[in-house]
């Protein structure tokens, strides 16, 4: 028998590789920062991570002692899933860009930083920031984080098709009825013209639209105390009522299932109104005459805000003041409002839309943007941040698809959804 | 250990030097070092979370804060949760039509290629380009071409008197498009397999069976068909095995919906892991999922040991 001699030189060789390996492998996933520097998690692309950079360079340009370091932690919508598995493998930043609707479930995590006292320092001026953002930022009672962005729903039209269709422009007085004329004369089936478009997939994106509805119409999501579903209601009925019969009698709505065709369609001419906030904006085509209105009313023309807020990881009590230090440079009116003209979103904070380059500036580059900063006052209400939303939202989303597929009438959905939401929020107590 | 590799042991002094001579000098210590960067990279993003998620599926458990051990509650839940039933019955109605309607298109593809033609390997590209395309554009190509107002396919229909469809936005036609959708994905994939197992067969069975006044038909049913036995139970597991774990299309197209019609198990898993936040939940799912996969392909193994044929 002639077994393989394998040289000691190539044994040695090869044990020095594999250790090296299994090193690199262990020091990738333990490798530690200086302390000197904090971590900034966002999710932006393009534009928004061209101005986050540009501020974050700045800082670090004037401010001796610490550095910022921005990191693209990949798109938005997984933020929350990030900083949760980030937090379980010990890993997480010093400041985390986080949705509104995630702070209910942030809440529960101890390693968030409780801001409450922090806001309250007279050189942050809480109070400047409009009352849509703060009211976002609350859970369980306590500040959980400082605003990031804002923005809400108005009316997006074509002009173009509103002329063809010879209806007059939506104005701020236009009531459910108004809309839901002119949708009507805007739908063209030969054509395959649709006045309105709905998302459609029983997500969040169909459920705030109807929250929107709901509060315009006088009704509410949940009890004031957050402990019962209080949207079967004359309200609920009849926002579900609209919905139900511009859908299954009037056939003016495109539904949209959920992958966003209802924009390519607005820019193709086929869609005359959406009810949709800046991020679209961008979006529209150069060539689309456009433009945008308050959402129609009932007993209010209230909207909705999707706020979003920077939360503060505790890392060391240093580092949650070098993040706090970075934060109030971040959010100041001048800073913001650089940040604004860069982006187009919308001012956090009132004393913004006082300062000179707001007018002068930021109005003139983004004009669409006067009526969606104006249409912040009819914010007044927000979405109850309570662990048990995500899956409220589900079983409301439920609700208002089947309505709009004429699978469940008004009646019968709010109905079903109503014991489901309690059935929910008793489970989650 | 031999002799002769004792005598190699010279260098240095002897003792010491000479158990370390011979420890690297065994077979066993180079074995290990070559496979232990593949062995670290399994154990770490393989074998951990198969045992990690078996222990997240007995806690309460937000991924976040370390989890509170509840037993089997997770899994008592499972056996009353409708919503849980009724993912489970559209996976079954999913792959009881996915895996037979692939495996035939499939079969008759691959008998129509599996012939000396001009531009052949033209067609053949042509068949297997949709499993090397990402199935986000698949499912987003198919969101616009069975779309109920401007898709092409509608435009067809109504050509021919048939009036529109609803497709996706329909919760009783929704999971027959999945299915349409995925079908086409996974068709190349069959085909190629089928193709290589076609001509692996002999001619002269063939030209036997021909001799014998077989009709072509038969001939194909009589000799290809159980020839391609083996190929076929590789199929139908790997093709189960994969229609019980269907989640891509699903995800990029109707998001289970409308009204739940395509909130197939797995997606129902992804809801409750990512968006309710219920790891505990979730990851009990996965391993039911995981049982029934396992038990669905040891049963089809047994039947295939009975029915299919092996050539020696």
């Amino acid at each position: 028998m002639n077994r393989l001699r394998i040289p000691f030189w190539v044994t040695a060789a090869f044990a020095a590789v594999a250790l090296l390996i299994l090193a690199l492998c262990l020091a990738g996933c333990g490798s530690s920062k200086p302390s000197s520097t904090i971590t900034f998690w966002q999710g932006y692309t393009d534009i928004e991570r061209t101005a986050i950079e540009q501020s974050v360079a700045d800082f670090n340009a004037t401010n001796p002692g610490f550095k910022v370091q921005a990191v693209f932690a990949g798109n938005n919508d997984y933020a929350l899933t990030k900083l949760r598995t980030a937090l379980a493998a010990g890993k997480a930043p010093d400041i985390s860009y986080q949705y509104g609707s995630s702070m209910a479930l942030l809440a529960k995590l101890p390693q968030v930083v409780d801001l409450t006292a922090k806001v309250k320092e007279p050189a942050f001026d809480w109070n400047d920031f409009f009352p849509a953002v703060r009211l976002a930022t609350m859970a369980s009672g306590k500040v959980l984080g400082v605003p990031a962005l804002v923005d809400n729903l108005a009316l997006v039209y074509n002009k173009k098709l509103f002329d063809q269709a010879g209806v007059s422009y939506p104005t701020a007085q236009w009531t459910w009825d108004d809309f839901r004329t002119a949708a009507k004369k805007l739908t063209n089936s030969s054509a395959k013209q649709f006045g309105w478009a709905y998302i459609n997939d029983g997500s969040e994106d169909t459920v705030w639209r109807f929250l929107a509805l709901l509060w315009q119409a006088g009704g509410d999501l949940l009890t004031p105390d957050n402990t019962k579903a209080a949207f079967n209601s004359p309200a609920g009925l009849k926002a579900m009522t609209l919905l139900y019969d511009m859908a299954n009698q009037d056939h003016s709505i495109y539904l949209d299932s959920g992958n966003d065709n209802y924009l390519n369609l607005f820019n193709a001419g086929k869609i005359a109104m959406l009810w949709t906030g800046p991020w679209d904006i961008s979006s529209i085509n150069a060539g689309v005459e456009y433009g945008v209105q308050i959402l129609p009313g009932d007993v209010s023309h209230a909207t909705i805000a999707g706020p979003d807020n920077y939360v503060i990881i505790a890392n060391g009590s240093q580092r949650v003041d070098d993040a706090w230090k970075f934060l109030s440079w971040y959010l100041s009116p001048k800073e913001h409002l650089k940040f604004a003209i860069a982006t187009g979103d919308l001012p956090i904070r009132e004393s913004e839309t006082k300062l000179p380059d707001y007018t002068n500036v930021f109005l003139k580059k983004y004009p669409a943007d006067a009526v969606f900063v104006a249409n912040l006052n009819n914010v007044t209400k927000a979405r109850p941040n309570i662990p048990a939303y995500p899956k409220i939202s589900a079983d409301l989303g439920q609700a208002v698809q089947a309505v709009l597929l004429g699978k469940l009438t008004p009646q019968q959905a709010l109905q079903q959804a109503e014991q489901q939401v309690n059935a929910d929020i008793a489970a989650g107590m | 250990m031999t002799g002769a590799e004792n005598g190699a042991g010279g260098r240095g002094g002897p003792g010491r030097a000479r158990l370390w001579d011979r420890l690297f000098a065994s077979d066993h210590v180079a074995g290990w070092l070559f496979v232990s960067p593949a062995v670290v990279l399994i154990g770490l993003f393989g074998v951990a979370p198969i045992v990690w998620s078996l222990i997240i599926s007995f806690q309460q458990n937000s991924l976040d804060t370390s989890g509170i051990w509840i037993g089997l509650a997770n899994y008592r839940h499972l056996m009353h949760d409708p919503a849980f039933a009724a993912s489970v019955r559209r996976t079954i109605v999913y792959t009881a039509l996915f895996v037979p309607i692939t495996l035939f298109a499939a079969l008759a593809v691959a008998v129509t290629l599996n012939r000396r033609l001009h531009g052949m390997r033209f067609y053949r590209t042509a068949v297997f380009a949709p499993v090397v395309t990402s199935t986000v554009a698949t499912a987003i190509m198919f969101s616009w071409l069975l779309d109920p107002y401007f898709g092409i396919v509608n435009l067809f229909l109504n050509k021919v008197g048939v009036a529109s469809q609803s497709f996706f936005q329909d919760p009783s036609q929704a999971l027959y498009c999945i299915v349409l959708v995925t079908v086409w994905g996974w068709l190349g994939f069959a085909v190629v397999i089928y193709l290589a197992a076609l001509q692996g067969i002999p001619r002269e069975l063939l030209e036997a069976a021909e001799i014998d006044g077989a009709t072509r038909w038969r001939a194909f049913w009589r000799v290809q068909f159980p020839l391609l036995g083996p190929t076929t139970l590789f199929l139908v597991v790997w093709l189960s095995i994969n229609a019980l774990q269907e989640f891509d299309e699903i995800y990029v197209i109707t998001h289970g919906g409308p009204l739940a019609s395509t909130t197939v198990v797995v997606y129902y898993l992804f809801q409750q892991a990512f968006a309710f936040f219920d790891a505990g939940y979730a990851t009990a799912i996965a391993y039911v999922v995981f049982l029934g996969i396992l038990a669905l392909t040891v049963v089809q193994l047994l039947l295939g040991r009975k029915l299919v044929h092996y050539r020696s």
